[in-house]
């Protein structure tokens, strides 16, 4: 008993805890019949909210032998509770499940990066992972074909959970333990090799992103947004963790290529798409490619929690250049690339909001996706990483074809349909702070550079 | 106090787009007008050229990686600024009547004073960092505003012109990285400061691949040959403001990036490829003129003529001698009114018209005296006629070349004849030529007091710098004399 209460004095897991309870508060909630689906909405936005302000407080630390917190897992926890209150606000089904579940990959997550062991890790990852599966298949856009994303999903998912355990085992035959630590020899090397396989798989990198276009298309644009940022940002907090054990490893030595190819092939695919939300899950994997040269890049240069800054604020930026996209196509109802045509002729208002939106995840200055990429590409200089660097460039070039393409469409061509009422509401304020959101964080970096200063001192 | 000078443009852009038809005119006419007025009083008052060099500086907190907010103000950058902010009233004033017919007014008026906040952030950066992110931000207005309100081409004139000046962006920001990192490695010391970078000097290989790059960066915004394809089109399809402010001042953004970026950083490289760029500059005057010569569209051959005009720009600057490098910076001020009153005049056909070509034309003297007799004197102005301003800008040009390379400036010297080549025949045969049958001259009505006020003013200043330009040369000195002072040429 006495180590029960113990573990609830340490501050380093009060965010996790809270989750916890939120979900218990919101199953408990959907139990009754006279509590609304809209109370458990709030439930659970009230406890991501509260799960952020705790962050403030969190010490660091280890936690016993499994658990822990460091500054990387503290500064992450804000990108993964931060990038699921999008959807949360956006919920429209009518029962309390979404809701418990949305928290409980959330809180997957937030183990994942209080995790000081293989084991944990895995736990946490699983742990994410299910709940996402079940979302998928709940939260589908009704023209999907049925539970066929899902299915999809989860046996990628599965198939990263098995390499990965593989992995693990490897490990812990090569180094006798599951505590994060080097593995020596070239059992570790192929260890580290399939955890991070397992981890692109997640990350939904080249060439493990096979699944991803049909799942983001699939599933209704609030979850896509969701499954964008908050747990594309765990599969990457776990390659870095991965990344950090053998700095020197060849999964290390690989990562730059992995990026810089998923970066070129994700624009180049979404060039050639005709519905949106495809276009925006190829992007995805673009951006998840730069993401990947930047873990490329912080481990050659040695894993400081202090240099990983700029991944971060990647990460930061893209969650509101990410979930905003996904928002719009939720706002303004468009599916194919076609039907943008002279939609700012028909709402200019959205639509230049939307166009923020595209010039940031283009990385055009002065909004906050040229930043991140511009701190992202410098630090893979700096490495030495030049010819990765290219191609992540050329990517960005290739890019401009679709972002600035629908920009065009949407403000040079005449509207070839009326479109419906856009949804007014949560939707419409979420649309408006991400876009801002997107736009200050390039035009005002000041504002944050303090907070990573504080986060990563 | 500079600050403002991008801020005011930038909030007035923001507040702009919340007005509706003739209001949002008159605010933003208001906004552009006033700024005028700033810079006037700027330059008189607080401007304090004899304390120093920059007369005024500005700076904020350090960022990280050696970033600052800087900005400074010296006789070079006030001149852009006045041309920045000169031209913003007269495209202003040029599409008084209607050009926004695209729909949605408070963008087009919003959309100039958005290009007018970048452009002064670009001229007024002593921070490499704020100077990039200010460049790039010129494209998205020039972008909106060659696609929305621009001729039949517009949807594809305004991607091309992105695409190639983004793509020449790349390379300058890679550019920019390497040489930050390089001087790192040098010195210790993280900064973007371009005084500090001055210093650098590298050399080798990585030396030229950032020299190569930054060429690239600045040279698609010239243009230079041969990255100069997206010009003639995004020129053609934009309205006639955005001509204006295109050709009068953006194609600058390039050649001050010249002045102030290449040749104070890599000195050494620079004179040892002088015969390269000097050739390129050379072949941009030719083969801009040649081009001129072949064009049926009035605003293309302008347009052409422009690629041959910067590279006389582009020729003195290299030549970094003072009077080369004054040159330069008058000719940028020359060919941005000049041209801007070409382009001018050519809206107003088109307004009247929806005409450019020049076989659509003849015999316009009858009709329309008055916009010969202006349309004569810019392309006087233009051909480099002594007595008007262009004389002055390509004769200090190629003086600088000739003390440089003069070979060089012999093959440059060409340009000035085939100027004549390709303006004068156009010039007779839309003005005085016969009218053939297709010809919409009968629709076209003389200049009115609006218009005429307008090139008057645009006439007098050609006339005023090509009679007495002692006062600008002045103002420029001191940091011409700043920048050459450690010159590289033997």
């Amino acid at each position: 008993m006495r180590e029960v209460l113990g573990f609830f004095a340490v501050p380093s897991l009060w965010p996790q805890l809270t989750l916890a309870s939120g979900i218990l508060c919101c199953l408990a909630a959907g139990m009754t019949r006279d509590v609304s689906a809209a109370a458990t909405r709030v439930l659970g936005t009230a406890s991501l909210v509260v799960a952020l302000w705790m962050l403030l407080f969190t010490a660091k630390g280890p936690v016993g032998p499994l658990l822990g917190l460091d500054t990387l897992g503290l500064a992450w926890q804000i990108l993964f509770y931060a990038g699921a209150l999008p959807v949360f606000l956006s919920l429209e089904e009518d029962d309390e499940v979404p809701a418990a579940l949305l928290l409980g990959a959330c809180l997957g997550a937030g183990l994942l990066a209080a995790s000081s062991s293989l084991l944990m890790l895995f736990i946490g990852l699983e742990l994410m992972s299910l709940p996402a599966y079940l979302l998928v298949a709940r939260l589908a856009s009704p023209s999907a074909p049925l539970h066929e994303a899902s299915v999809k999903y989860f046996f990628a998912g599965s198939l990263a959970s098995c390499l990965f355990l593989l992995g693990m085992a490897l490990h812990y035959t090569a180094s006798g333990s599951l505590a994060l630590g080097p593995a020596p020899g070239p059992m570790g090397q192929a260890a580290l090799a399939l955890m991070g396989a397992a981890a692109l798989f997640k990350l939904g990198a080249v060439p493990f992103h096979f699944w991803l276009p049909d799942v983001y298309e699939s599933c209704a644009p609030g979850l896509a947004g969701f499954l964008s940022t908050s747990v594309k940002s765990a599969a990457l907090f776990l390659l870095m963790r991965l990344a950090s054990l053998g700095p020197a490893s060849a999964l290390a030595a690989s990562l730059p290529w992995v990026g810089a190819l998923s970066a070129l092939y994700g624009s180049l695919l979404a060039l050639r798409q005709v519905r949106l939300q495809r276009l925006l899950a190829y992007s995805s994997v673009s951006h998840a490619g730069i993401l990947v040269l930047g873990v490329g890049a912080w481990a050659a240069q040695g894993c400081e929690p202090a240099s990983a800054a700029p991944l971060f604020f990647y990460g930061l930026v893209y969650l509101f250049m990410s979930n905003g996209a996904f928002l719009f196509l939720r706002h303004s109802g468009l599916s194919q690339r076609g039907d943008a045509a002279g939609y700012g002729k028909m709402r200019p208002i959205p639509a230049a909001l939307f166009a923020v939106l595209l010039l940031s995840l283009a990385g055009i200055p002065p909004t906050g996706g040229f930043l991140a990429k511009l701190l992202v590409f410098w630090e893979a200089v700096k490495a030495g990483l030049y010819l990765p660097v290219a191609f992540a460039a050329l990517a960005s070039l290739v890019g401009l074809g679709y972002y600035l393409g629908l920009v065009r469409d949407m403000f040079f061509d005449e509207p070839k349909w009326r479109s419906s009422e856009p949804e007014a509401g949560a939707v419409e304020v979420l649309l408006w702070i991400c876009a801002v959101g997107a736009g200050l964080l390039g035009v005002l970096p000041w504002i944050f550079s303090s907070m990573l200063g504080r986060l990563f001192s | 106090m500079l600050t403002a000078l991008w801020a005011l443009p930038a909030l007035g852009g923001v507040l702009c787009l919340f007005t509706k038809g003739e209001t949002s005119k008159r605010f933003a006419t208001t906004v552009a007008a006033a700024m005028l007025g700033y810079t006037v009083w700027l330059s008189c008052v607080p401007y304090a050229p004899e304390a120093g060099v920059w007369g005024l500086v500005e700076s904020g907190p350090a960022w990280i990686f050696g970033i600052r907010y800087q900005l400074a103000l010296d006789g070079l950058a006030l001149s852009l600024v006045w041309l920045t902010a000169f031209l913003t009233v007269v495209s202003f004033a040029a599409s008084w009547r209607g050009a926004e017919s695209g729909g949605f007014s408070a963008g087009f008026w919003s959309s100039f004073l958005f290009l007018e906040a970048a452009l002064m952030g670009v001229f007024l950066s002593r921070d490499l960092f704020v100077f990039y992110v200010f460049w790039e931000a010129t494209l998205i207005p020039m972008f909106f505003i060659i696609g929305l309100w621009g001729s039949e081409g517009r949807r594809h004139a305004a991607m091309k012109f992105f695409l190639f000046t983004f793509f020449g962006s790349l390379f300058m920001l890679v550019g920019l990285l390497a040489l930050v990192t390089h001087y790192h490695a040098v010195s210790g010391v993280w900064t973007w400061d371009m005084g500090e970078l001055a210093g650098a000097n590298p050399t080798g290989l990585a030396g030229l691949l950032m020299f190569v790059s930054l060429i690239i960066g600045f040279g698609v915004k010239i243009p230079l040959f041969p990255m100069h394809t997206w010009l003639p089109d995004a020129h053609t399809e934009a309205p006639a403001a955005g001509s204006i402010m295109l050709a009068g001042v953006m194609l600058k953004m390039g050649v001050y990036g010249f002045i102030r970026v290449l040749l104070p950083v890599f000195p050494r490289l620079s004179w040892d490829l002088l015969p390269w760029l000097g050739g390129l500059a050379c072949v941009n005057i030719l083969y801009g003129s040649l081009c001129a010569m072949q064009q049926r569209d009035l605003k293309r051959l302008i347009a052409y003529s422009s690629v041959a005009h910067l590279g006389f720009c582009v020729l003195g600057v290299l030549s970094w001698t003072p009077e080369g490098v004054a040159g330069g910076s008058l000719q940028m001020l020359n060919h941005g009114i000049t041209t801007g009153a070409l382009f001018m005049m050519i809206g107003f056909l088109y307004e009247r018209t929806h005409r450019r070509g020049l076989s659509d034309f003849g015999d316009l003297v009858t009709r329309a005296p008055w916009m010969t007799f202006f349309f004569g004197w810019a392309v006087m102005a233009s051909i480099g006629l002594p007595g008007l301003n262009g004389f002055v800008g390509e004769f200090m040009c190629l003086a600088g070349m000739a003390r440089a390379l003069p070979l060089m400036a012999m093959v440059a010297a060409i340009g000035i004849v085939l100027s004549a080549a390709y303006c004068l025949p156009a010039y007779q045969t839309v003005f005085w030529g016969a009218s053939t049958a297709g010809s919409v001259s009968s629709k076209v009505l003389d200049l009115d007091l609006r218009e005429k006020v307008l090139v008057w003013l645009l006439c007098g200043i050609m006339l005023y710098i090509g009679l007495c330009p002692t006062p600008l040369l002045d103002a420029l000195a001191p940091s011409v004399a700043s920048l050459v002072a450690d010159g590289f040429m033997p």
